[in-house]
């Protein structure tokens, strides 16, 4: 909670806090309501399963290494070892997950509408590549 | 000369057996032990034909070899986590660009697998080769393997091939199948201090091309840069247990050779901006007494889907940390 609405709270009669904090359960469950979670998995055979995901503003991709192998999730066009294999939409931030152990997860909220292209550090070049597309709301 | 003659031709004999390169070529020609003979005296010419043979006579024998130019270089090579892959027989398709097509051959010469590919053991169709017609470990087939581990310190101090070299190299690497077998390479008591076939450096090297049209090394392994390399001897382990020792044990950190797929590259398909080091332990053995290799499968304890046990370890680490100076 931000310093802001707590010192509203402090200030404030019961009734009204009450309200306030209605309202922000409402907002938070209504967000959480549209808001998706979509899996994606990094394999023993080099491939982002699914390759390609279509979700929508404020949703959630959560990348699951399901293989033996040290994986990234990489979205920076400055480490990839060909321009073709990333993209980032005008006003997206570039991602990097790091090295992802076996079992690891990361995940990343997509805000910007627009086609990701991301790949992994070490199998960039064996055609571990994937992509995001996010749509507007 | 007639000595050496002698001696490569029993190792080409020897060697030829243990391919199976001898019978395909005498069924070839189901009248011919004449033909069989021909067949043999065009081999045992390629193997003395490979290219560095005038290098390693007039350095092998060479008692104080010069340093690295510009001073030693230690480097130090880890992988803590992570799995690793691990090559599995397969039959290697030909790069025009190192082997040339059937009328202009290229990267004939040599002892077949560890330095060329005789036009005889190659496949040809439209006018073009196809694939090193053996079973090697270099091609596309790959398994990955957990728990992949590597350590190396190493040395390179000494330039060229010697008699005697500064280089050294400390190496553990190990790995663990899906049963929980722990398979393990250690290396090197002993630095090849100069080769048999092609230069080793001293034993250790930086910074070199090795491999595909280099002729350093076998060219069924893409023209690749070299950032550090090494051959000795070393002990390969099953379970803790030593299962062959001293076995001839190559390393080299390299730039990224393998394709969509994990194919392994033609020499214009070589990332150069990505690394990975590949541990070898070849299914032959150097045969010092007849100036070539002789056929040995390696016991690796690993058996393959056919029931075959796999006679190499050609296993590629990928997630590394690299460190290295002037020392």
């Amino acid at each position: 909670m931000s310093e802001q609405a707590t010192a509203i709270m402090t200030r404030k009669p019961r009734g009204r806090l009450l309200a306030l904090c209605s309202a922000l359960i409402l907002a938070s469950a209504s967000g959480t309501a549209l808001a998706k979670t979509v899996k994606v998995q990094s394999t023993d055979l080099l491939k982002f399963e699914p390759a390609k995901v279509v979700i929508h503003v404020g949703d959630t991709v959560v990348w699951h290494n399901a293989s033996v192998l040290v994986h990234t999730v990489t979205d920076v066009p400055k480490l990839a070892a060909k321009a073709a294999d990333v993209a980032l939409p005008k006003g997206a931030k570039p991602f990097n997950s790091g090295n992802l152990q076996p079992k690891a997860d990361f995940r990343h909220r997509f805000t910007a509408p627009g086609t990701y292209r991301y790949f992994c550090i070490p199998h960039e070049a064996a055609g571990m590549l994937g992509e995001v597309v996010v749509e507007p709301k | 000369m007639k000595q050496g003659s002698s001696r490569v031709s029993r190792a080409v004999v020897s060697l030829l057996a243990g391919l199976g390169l001898a019978a395909a070529f005498a069924s070839s020609s189901a009248s011919a032990e004449g033909n069989s003979q021909m067949q043999m005296q065009m081999m045992h010419k390629l193997v003395e034909m490979a290219p560095y043979r005038g290098y390693l006579e007039a350095h092998d024998k060479e008692q104080h070899p010069l340093g690295l130019l510009g001073g030693p270089i230690s480097v130090s090579i880890t992988q803590k986590t992570g799995g690793v892959f691990v090559s599995l027989p397969d039959k290697r398709r030909l790069d025009p660009n190192v082997f040339g097509t059937p009328k202009m051959p290229r990267a004939f010469a040599g002892t077949p697998g560890i330095d060329g590919v005789p036009p005889m053991a190659r496949g040809v169709e439209d006018g073009h080769y196809t694939e090193f017609e053996k079973l090697s470990p270099f091609g596309d087939k790959y398994m990955v393997m957990a728990d992949g581990k590597l350590s190396i310190q190493a040395l390179d101090a000494t330039a060229t091939d010697a008699a005697t070299t500064q280089d050294r190299v400390k190496m553990m690497a190990s790995w663990k199948d899906k049963a929980g077998n722990v398979y393990e390479v250690r290396c090197c008591k002993m630095l090849a201090a100069h080769g048999v076939e092609y230069p080793t450096f001293g034993g250790v090297v930086t910074n070199q091309i090795l491999h595909g049209s280099s002729r350093i090394g076998t060219s069924l392994m893409p023209t690749e840069y070299t950032y550090f390399a090494f051959w000795g001897m070393g002990q390969v382990l099953k379970n803790g247990k030593v299962v062959a020792a001293p076995r001839l044990i190559h390393g080299m950190l390299t730039e990224y050779v393998r394709t969509n797929g994990y194919k392994l590259a033609f020499d214009n398909q070589v990332t150069p901006t990505r690394l990975q080091f590949h541990l070898m332990v070849p299914p032959f053995m150097p045969d010092m007494a007849h100036g070539g290799f002789k056929q040995d499968p390696l016991p690796t304890g690993f058996d393959l889907p056919n029931g075959m046990q796999l006679p190499f370890w050609h296993v590629m680490f990928e997630n590394l940390d690299i460190h290295s100076h002037r020392a």
